[in-house]
């Protein structure tokens, strides 16, 4: 005896402005009576602020109160019904109607902020009965008609990293021996394209070990009159395996996971950034000294660049 | 007992055909016609298959289009999938592997730990704890074995979890195959290690593949969307199929290292067309993308994967290619540069290294140069087409690089640019590869379409210039014999007699290795057989004493050429030339190792020797020939095949002495002796059997009947020990020789003038003694002997013999006894002698059918012999009733030696 939610996309991906459909379909050993069947849509904006990165107080709060996106009811059938085996029940829920303006945020799954849309669905029963339900996540994308222009062309910023860019103590033979990577990188990126740009290893005395590009989000929650900002890695991809030719022009290729990145927001009480950092590893006798420690640390025998990187929704 | 008496003349008369004159010779065909053959023949052009190049470069070229169509429906049936696979099996078998790898401590973790497959929770600590590598140096020992079943289990899994729908795993289980190859501390596993592990890479690439078109194809419930054309279009594939696609795309995108992200990219590489049409960017971002490998190893083999990969594509740009070469290029000039450090994770020295990235050069020029239609192309984008002045000294060409590609680009553009060429070659002397060889391969190319070369003149005093600036011979010698065939061809013997002076200058100071001995070799071989007269050849300054410096094996090839070529000419006169070559053959038969080489080889030399020999003419001065064949005898006394060559051309010798000269009996006495000390020294005695009746004969025919009494003692001496000595092997033919030998010795008898001290029948009497004595001798064969021993016998009772010797002062023994009563009852008693041997033998042969046939063939002959009278005919039932006892009265042979028998006697014969 089971109920379930089979959306019309595979990839449960709708826009706001779209009907969202799908079927209900219910497999039962025999025929049951309900009284109606309920559908539930249900979006919003969860946030939490862990310790550490807010202030004690606020930490308290634990879980903040959620911002609510959207929360809709329909009624699919009314009492009656359903026989036994399998029957679908076709259904389309409209997520926005004409005129409203609601801001319906993508969905994105983040350590403090998650926004999440789901549906439900109730098939309620007699006092005797549990009632079925079921619960499928979807997944929302910005409306076709409230992306920004888009980009005429993605915009690239050139960067170098040398050992003067660096805000952290270096490796004394870093230091004197010098060392210098150009490239640029896109700093506006659709979501649905790569983040590319290009990086070559000018000079370095030091033999480099690993080239590696961070993808970092930055979420921040307004927490009373205070921020509570986390910033941490999505995903690091690497570029360069050990000491790579110079002069050499190296791609810079990743691929934007899907749900841990959107596009870039600013809401009042919530923002979601993203951050590009290009790490590179020297090799040093240190790695076997020192013990593992947290990757963000500066660490001597790292240079790195931070760009901020703004993600697009495309069309 | 009495002869019949014979008239031969009659009977020649009665028994030879009639003859009709004619004006021509029937065999010869009419002079202008054999003159329009020839010229026929030299139309005709001979077309050698190995170097047709127009013909062979337009075949690959169907293929390529046939296997490109076929190839968009399933990646895995491309032109290349056959080469690759051949490829790849030899560079398994190219690298001698050690038993034990020592293997870093990240892969030996995917090798060892079978187990935590099964556990997603280890699989997951394993893909977080990328910086483990990091902090765990250090290599293990793993044997070899253990590696390659653990490949071959990890492929089982992929294969297994693909299957039950655990698609998930079967990509992470793939990622740990493709980490595998960032390991390049196993050094000489690692093509192995390679082969292995795109096996399985491939795998997984063709059953995403297929996952994908089915998508594309089939609706969730089955039912067919569309058919998918070869060359399909990424806009009609469906939204599902894209999505599925591109979360490969992504899932893959998301691997933290850049080695194994690369090759699983590849692998499902062909999938992009899915997606979008234009996949070329994608692959050129690829190639880009391996420049971030830092290992030169790694690097190498991963673009080796990426070509192949690339060939799955239907219609496949060729910029990667180019990118790859340049790429391969920095790599290459990177190492070839740096002191001998580390590269990479790679622990073993440069030249190693060289050798394991040489295979992945080599097929990326056949890649290169796979389509005729893009040669021209090619060569621009490579830069080849460039000033070389422009970048001289930048070392514009890693010397690997270079001769990968003088391998593969086409004859004829190396002929028509073959100065530029080679100052490309001069240009990059770097120690990836060995400069000589680079020149050595331009030579060799240049050869292949020798007629096509440009500026032969230049290249040659070049080629010259930087092969004389070597100091080793040995690079000296490698380099100009492969320019030797152009040097010859084009007649510039000027450079000719300074190489040859030049080699000898250095020879001189130098102990000649194996290797400079195979390079000599070459070179003497492309000198003598380019000229036709031998006599050029060794006249050629110092050719001669760089012959003389060599030694084994390289000196006997080169002897057995100059014979070889020396001896197709019809006759070999000159005095110089002469002792020119019989110095060449003294050499070729000392090396000859006579108690342990080959037979063959021996045989080789020894043939050609002779031939040599049989070549040589002196006209007229035949003392000096003779001369000739004394020295012969004293250089080549090792090859007894020779010395009955000796024989039989002293024996010629004396013949055409007899015939031309006038005062020649000292002479023919001279090659008489000559051959009697030479005979003995043939250890085979049948041998020296035939030799010594030849030699009888020529001094018969020279009047020299003590010479010719004395050889044909020594030739019944050869007859009593034929069977003592050579003994054993002997099988029935030759027993059958040896018979026949004692035949024609029998009708030779009858022109040697009989000698009463002796007896006149001393030697029929002797062959008849040796038939007792001679144990091999079957039944079959003394009747045989015995038969002719009759019919000698019977002709000797004849007045007037069939034949004479035709010397004035022999006379046979029908002018000597005609009429004598001695003389006849010796015959008689002969041949009474001769006919109870013969009822005596035939008893003894075993078989019964044999036995009668004998039997019957001694009747015919004794009937044809004599009268038919009482004695005989008793005689001849006898032997009839034998063969009746033993055939059966039916017998048709039987019938008719009864009917012959009948015709003969005057009397009654028979049984009854």
């Amino acid at each position: 005896m089971s109920v379930e939610i089979k959306l019309s996309r595979s990839n449960r991906t709708y826009r706001p402005d779209e009907p969202l459909q799908g079927n209900i379909i219910t497999k039962l050993p025999a025929s049951i009576s309900h009284r109606g069947i309920q559908l539930t849509v249900n979006g919003s904006v969860n946030l939490q602020v862990r310790g550490g990165s807010a202030g004690l107080i606020e930490s308290l709060y634990g879980v903040l109160k959620p911002i609510p996106i959207v929360k809709k009811s329909i009624e699919v059938q009314p009492s009656g019904k359903i026989g036994a085996g399998t029957t679908q029940i076709p259904f389309s829920v409209i997520l926005k109607n004409q005129g409203e303006e609601h801001k319906f945020y993508e969905t994105f799954h983040g350590a403090n902020i998650s926004i999440q849309y789901l549906l439900n669905v109730d098939v309620v029963r007699g006092y005797l009965h549990k009632a079925l339900s079921a619960t499928v996540e979807f997944i929302i994308e910005s409306d076709l008609a409230s992306l920004p222009e888009k980009p005429v062309s993605p915009e690239m910023v050139f960067f170098y990293i040398t050992q003067d860019t660096q805000r952290h103590s270096l490796l004394t033979e870093l230091k004197s021996g010098g060392f210098k990577i150009s490239g640029r990188i896109c700093t506006q990126c659709l979501l649905s394209d790569p983040l590319v740009g290009e990086l070559t290893v000018e000079a370095s005395a030091v033999p480099i070990y690993s080239i590696d590009i961070h993808l970092l989000r930055i979420e921040s929650i307004m927490v009373g009159e205070k921020i509570a900002t986390e910033t941490s890695i999505i995903q690091t991809t690497q570029i360069a395996d050990g000491d790579v030719c110079r002069t050499m022009s190296l791609p810079i290729y990743v691929v934007l996971p899907r749900l841990l990145t959107c596009p870039t927001v600013f809401a009042g009480p919530f923002s979601i950034e993203f951050k590009v950092t290009i790490i590179v590893t020297f090799q040093t006798e240190l790695y076997n000294v020192q013990p593992k420690s947290d990757p963000r640390a500066f660490r001597k025998w790292v240079a790195m660049e931070s760009l901020p990187l703004e993600l697009v929704q495309s069309n | 007992m009495e002869f019949k008496v014979r008239d031969y003349k009659a009977e020649e008369s009665v028994h030879s055909l009639t003859r009709v004159p004619v004006s021509s010779h029937p065999l010869c065909s009419s002079p202008s016609l054999s003159s329009s053959d020839k010229q026929d023949h030299g139309n005709i052009e001979f077309f050698d298959p190995l170097r047709g190049l127009s013909m062979e470069i337009l075949e690959p070229a169907d293929d390529m289009t046939v296997a490109e169509k076929h190839s968009a429906s399933q990646p895995t049936s491309h032109l290349s999938a056959k080469e690759w696979a051949s490829f790849n099996k030899l560079l398994m078998q190219r690298f001698p592997v050690p038993k034990m790898i020592s293997v870093s401590t990240l892969s030996s973790k995917t090798i060892r730990g079978s187990k935590a497959v099964g556990k997603p929770v280890n699989m997951q600590s394993d893909e977080l704890n990328d910086s483990q590598k990091l902090t765990e140096e250090g290599f293990k020992i793993v044997s070899q074995q253990e590696y390659i079943t653990r490949l071959h289990e990890l492929k089982d899994e992929i294969m297994r979890s693909w299957h039950s729908d655990d698609r998930v795993t079967s990509l992470k289980l793939s990622i740990k195959v493709a980490r595998l190859l960032m390991d390049t501390s196993v050094a000489q596993f690692y093509p192995s290690l390679f082969v292995l592990a795109t096996d399985i890479m491939d795998m997984l690439g063709d059953m995403v593949w297929e996952r994908i078109r089915q998508k594309a194809e089939f609706a969730d419930d089955g039912t067919m969307i569309c058919s998918l054309p070869d060359d399909f279009d990424s806009n009609n594939i469906c939204l599902e199929a894209k999505e599925t696609c591109s979360n490969w795309f992504r899932k893959i995108s998301s691997i933290h290292e850049l080695l194994p992200r690369i090759y699983l990219e590849l692998a499902i590489f062909p999938c992009w067309r899915f997606l979008h049409d234009h996949v070329g960017d994608s692959l050129m971002r690829l190639v880009m993308m391996i420049r971030g490998i830092a290992d030169p190893l790694a690097s190498a083999y991963c673009r080796f994967f990426l070509l192949h990969c690339a060939q799955k594509l239907p219609h496949c740009d060729t910029g990667h290619l180019i990118t790859c070469i340049n790429d391969l290029k920095v790599v290459l000039t990177r190492i070839v540069s740096m002191k001998e450090t580390t590269f990479g994770n790679f622990l073993g020295d440069r030249r190693l290294l060289v050798s394991l990235m040489e295979p992945t050069i080599e097929y990326t020029m056949r890649c290169v140069f796979k389509d005729p239609n893009q040669v021209a192309d090619m060569i621009v984008r490579l830069g080849l087409g460039k000033n070389p002045l422009e970048f001289y000294g930048k070392v514009p060409w890693i010397s690997v690089i270079l001769h990968h590609l003088l391998r593969e680009l086409p004859t004829e553009v190396v002929c028509s640019n073959a100065v530029e060429i080679l100052h490309l070659v001069e240009c990059s002397g770097d120690c990836s590869f060995d400069q000589c060889l680079n020149y050595k391969m331009l030579g060799l190319k240049l050869c292949e379409g020798i007629s096509q070369v440009k500026a032969v003149d230049a290249v040659i005093d070049e080629v010259i210039q930087v092969a004389t600036r070597r100091k080793s011979l040995d690079e000296y010698l490698k380099i100009l014999d492969a320019y030797m065939d152009i040097v010859l061809q084009y007649k510039m013997d000027r450079y000719l007699s300074s190489i040859l002076s030049e080699i000898f200058e250095r020879l001189c100071n130098e102990v000649v290795t194996e290797a400079q001995l195979a390079s000599l070799q070459s070179i003497a071989l492309k000198l003598v057989t380019h000229f036709d007269d031998m006599k050029y050849v060794l006249d050629l300054k110092y050719f001669v004493d760089i012959l003389d410096v060599m030694h084994g094996s390289s000196r006997s090839i080169v002897n057995m050429h100059i014979l070889t070529n020396a001896t197709r000419n019809d006759r070999i006169d000159d005095p110089t030339t002469v002792k020119l070559l019989f110095d060449v053959a003294q050499s070729l038969h000392d090396s000859v190792d006579f108690p342990s080489t080959r037979q063959d080889d021996n045989q080789q030399a020894e043939r050609l020797i002779a031939r040599f020999i049989d070549k040589v003419d002196h006209g007229k001065e035949l003392d000096r020939h003779l001369t000739f064949l004394i020295e012969c005898r004293g250089a080549f006394n090792n090859m007894n095949g020779l010395k009955e060559i000796l024989v039989h051309s002293s024996n010629l010798l004396a013949t055409r002495a007899l015939r031309e000269k006038k005062d020649h009996i000292n002479f023919i006495k001279s090659c008489i002796t000559f051959n009697e000390v030479t005979i003995p020294c043939i250890p085979s005695y049948s041998r020296q059997l035939i030799l010594y009746l030849e030699t009888a004969e020529v001094s018969l025919f020279g009047g020299l009947i003590s010479h010719s009494d004395g050889l044909l003692d020594s030739a019944i001496g050869c007859l009593q020990n034929v069977y003592l000595v050579d003994g054993l092997r002997k099988s029935n033919e030759d027993a059958d020789g040896i018979v026949s030998l004692t035949q024609k010795l029998c009708s030779f008898m009858l022109l040697v003038p009989g000698n009463w001290e002796q007896g006149v029948t001393y030697i029929p009497k002797s062959i008849l003694s040796l038939l007792d004595s001679q144990s091999w001798m079957t039944p079959k064969l003394r009747i045989r002997v015995l038969c002719s021993l009759l019919s000698l016998s019977a002709t000797f009772a004849q007045n007037d013999l069939p034949y004479h010797a035709i010397h004035e002062e022999v006379f046979s023994n029908d002018r000597l006894f005609f009429g004598h009563a001695m003389y006849s009852q010796e015959l008689a008693s002969l041949s009474s002698a001769v006919l109870n041997n013969m009822v005596d033998i035939i008893p003894q042969e075993p078989s019964q059918a044999a036995r009668g046939k004998l039997a019957l063939e001694a009747c015919n002959c004794i009937a044809s012999f004599f009268k038919v009278d009482h004695e005989i005919s008793s005689v001849c039932s006898k032997l009839v009733e034998m063969a009746i006892s033993c055939l059966g009265v039916d017998n048709k042979y039987l019938q008719s030696t009864i009917n012959f028998v009948h015709k003969q006697s005057p009397i009654s014969f028979g049984g009854e």
